[in-house]
């Protein structure tokens, strides 16, 4: 049995396919430990998240603005594709604004809220990204699903 | 604290022979990743049981999750949430698929958890969690909602209608469809968009994910 | 050839197009979504070895409406894998594009035909690391994800990323496993498994596209 002979008897078994592909993948990520160097960080990004903040109660994810009245300026790649830009990042529910007037910390639960700055990313501007992964999730739950009733016919 | 902007280079630093005086912190950062990666990975070449394999994999999919926050913007965040979210899909369909290859769906008929703290403490629990999870809505609040449902199921022997759960789902996934194309089409009524949104994802992330705390091989579903 | 955008339509930041090369892609696409739509399960013939001796298989309803479903879905899949503008939007077509491949092969219930399935969803697993790797190392260095961007500004990516979302695109589409492919598409469901074929190969040719031009 020669080598080549060897080496095809391997791939012809499924079961080592995992594992060719991390070998590849751990190939890859040392070729990129090698390239670091040239891995320079893109000073102007977009949707930024600026390091220094002001201590409103809306800390982390402030990016100004006033519900219904005043967009928030975001840095989005096509605003002209989004012309109601900056009005989700501003928009409170009656109960984020009721809480952001009375406590410090509503920073800490804002993206459990309608309304702010992931909802204007994950909604809006970006919002077929996250329509094909409701529709990855979708797929994969009527696989499973699939599965689990044709084993109980 | 870490108080340097990420393109910035360190003030310069001598670790015994080395001089890091050119590297910024995004360049650190990376290094890691990549170093992570390449143990995550190497575990898989040396694993040979499948279940384990599985299980690291869903471990490894968290690295891919650091590169993207490296980008440490807003984006950054938006973009984890299909990362993650693509990983739970995966391990659903996989172990499914495991359960069917190796045969074990009819074996593992699991009834009810027998034990006198299921019968009073699960729904009083789940509807906290239910109630608190529909205040926030979106995202957060249909995975707490949905946990109160699973905890609520796991103590009761259930004969809900397990297809009529799913379309539920499959309209909201149809509103949330809906919402998008609002914003995009009609963009003076974002509002009404945001609304829609976020209740379609609540009540799709909190249907699917307590069908998976029904999914327990009972037959009567 | 790649440069001419024919027609855009913008989703906010995400911006689809069509150009000269793949609009051949797309038309490949729906052709196989058409003939998805139309077409009829195939009834493999086994031939009892020694005798004169055969049947046929039944495929039954609900196996069927089921590969069908995921067909469909991959095609759309596909094009919305081909028309995209935008990189990181790719990989998660890409990542769809795997599941859905799975779910064709999966719902056959045969030993050697699950064993294959499972290997490959391990794979379409490990690829999203890749995939969403190289998308955000190319955001994170030229500070877009925008394809079309990228390309006015002239960027290049870094070689790491493109390998990154090379790899990916080949542990999704499978289409280096050529052999794992024999083994999984052993089975009946033709015509619907073809699309497992046409999706991977129609998602190279889109990757090869990207890499050319950032």
């Amino acid at each position: 049995m020669n080598c080549i002979q060897k080496i095809s008897l391997y791939l012809a078994d499924t079961s080592n396919l995992p594992k060719i592909y991390a070998a590849v993948i751990c190939l890859i990520a040392a070729i990129g430990i090698c390239t670091v160097p040239f891995l320079t960080y893109h000073g102007d990004q977009l949707y930024p998240k600026p390091a220094e903040q002001n201590m409103s109660p809306l800390t982390p994810y402030d990016r100004g603005g006033v519900p219904f009245i005043e967009p928030a300026h975001i840095a989005a790649q096509y605003p002209e594709n989004s012309p109601a830009l900056g009005y989700v990042t501003a928009y409170l529910t009656p109960a984020s604004w009721f809480l952001a007037n009375t406590t410090c910390y509503l920073g800490t639960t804002i993206v459990g809220h309608p309304g702010g700055i992931l909802d204007e990313i994950l909604y809006y501007t970006r919002g077929l990204d996250t329509i094909v992964e409701a529709s990855i999730f979708f797929v994969a739950f009527a696989i499973a699903s699939f599965l689990y009733r044709r084993a109980k016919q | 604290m870490i108080e340097y902007p990420l393109e910035t280079a360190l003030p310069s630093q001598t670790f015994g022979f080395v001089s890091f005086s050119q590297v910024s912190l995004y360049q650190i950062g990376i290094t890691i990743a990549f170093v992570a990666i390449a143990i995550a990975f190497s575990a898989i070449v040396r694993e040979k049981d499948d279940i384990h394999k599985m299980l690291l994999i869903d471990l490894i999919e968290i690295t891919g999750l650091v590169v993207i926050v490296l980008i440490a913007t807003d984006l950054a965040e938006a973009l984890i949430l299909p990362g993650l979210v693509v990983g739970i899909a995966e391990i659903m369909v996989i172990s499914e698929l495991w359960l069917a290859k190796e045969e074990l769906q009819q074996k593992h008929s699991v009834r009810k958890l027998d034990i006198e703290v299921m019968q009073t403490a699960p729904p009083i629990i789940g509807l906290m969690l239910a109630v608190y999870g529909i205040f926030l809505t979106g995202f957060s609040g249909g995975l707490i909602a949905a946990l109160g449902l699973m905890i609520f199921f796991l103590g009761k022997n259930m004969d809900e209608r397990f297809a009529a759960v799913e379309n539920a789902a499959g309209y909201a996934w149809a509103l949330w469809v809906l919402a998008f194309l609002i914003f995009m089409f009609i963009p003076s009524q974002w509002f009404l968009a945001v609304m829609l949104a976020a209740v379609g994802i609540l009540l799709k992330v909190m249907a699917k994910m307590s069908l998976v705390g029904t999914m327990r091989g009972l037959n009567n579903v | 050839m790649f440069e001419q955008r024919l027609i855009q339509l913008p989703f906010g930041d995400i911006v689809h197009s069509l150009s000269g090369y793949t609009v051949v892609l797309f038309a490949f696409a729906v052709m196989f979504v058409v003939l998805a739509i139309i077409s009829l399960p195939e009834k493999p013939v086994d031939i009892v070895f020694g005798t004169d001796g055969y049947y046929t298989k039944e495929i039954p309803v609900d196996l069927m409406k089921f590969q069908r479903f995921m067909a469909i879905a991959c095609g759309i899949a596909t094009i919305g894998a081909i028309t995209t503008g935008d990189v990181f939007n790719f990989t998660l077509f890409a990542a769809f594009i795997g599941i859905l491949n799975v779910g064709i092969v999966a719902a056959v219930k045969n030993k050697p035909v699950l064993d294959a399935a499972f290997s490959y969803g391990l794979v379409i697993m490990m690829a999203t690391v890749p995939l969403f790797a190289g998308a955000a190392i190319i955001g994170a260095t030229c500070g877009t994800l925008s394809i079309g961007e990228l390309m006015k500004a002239g960027i290049h990516a870094p070689i790491v990323a493109k390998l990154f979302l090379l790899v990916g695109v080949l542990g999704e589409g499978m289409a280096p496993f050529y052999i794992g492919k024999a083994e999984i598409t052993r089975s009946p469901g033709a015509p619907y498994i073809l699309m497992i074929h046409v999706s991977s190969l129609l998602l190279f040719l889109r990757a090869v596209e990207i890499f050319l031009m950032v």
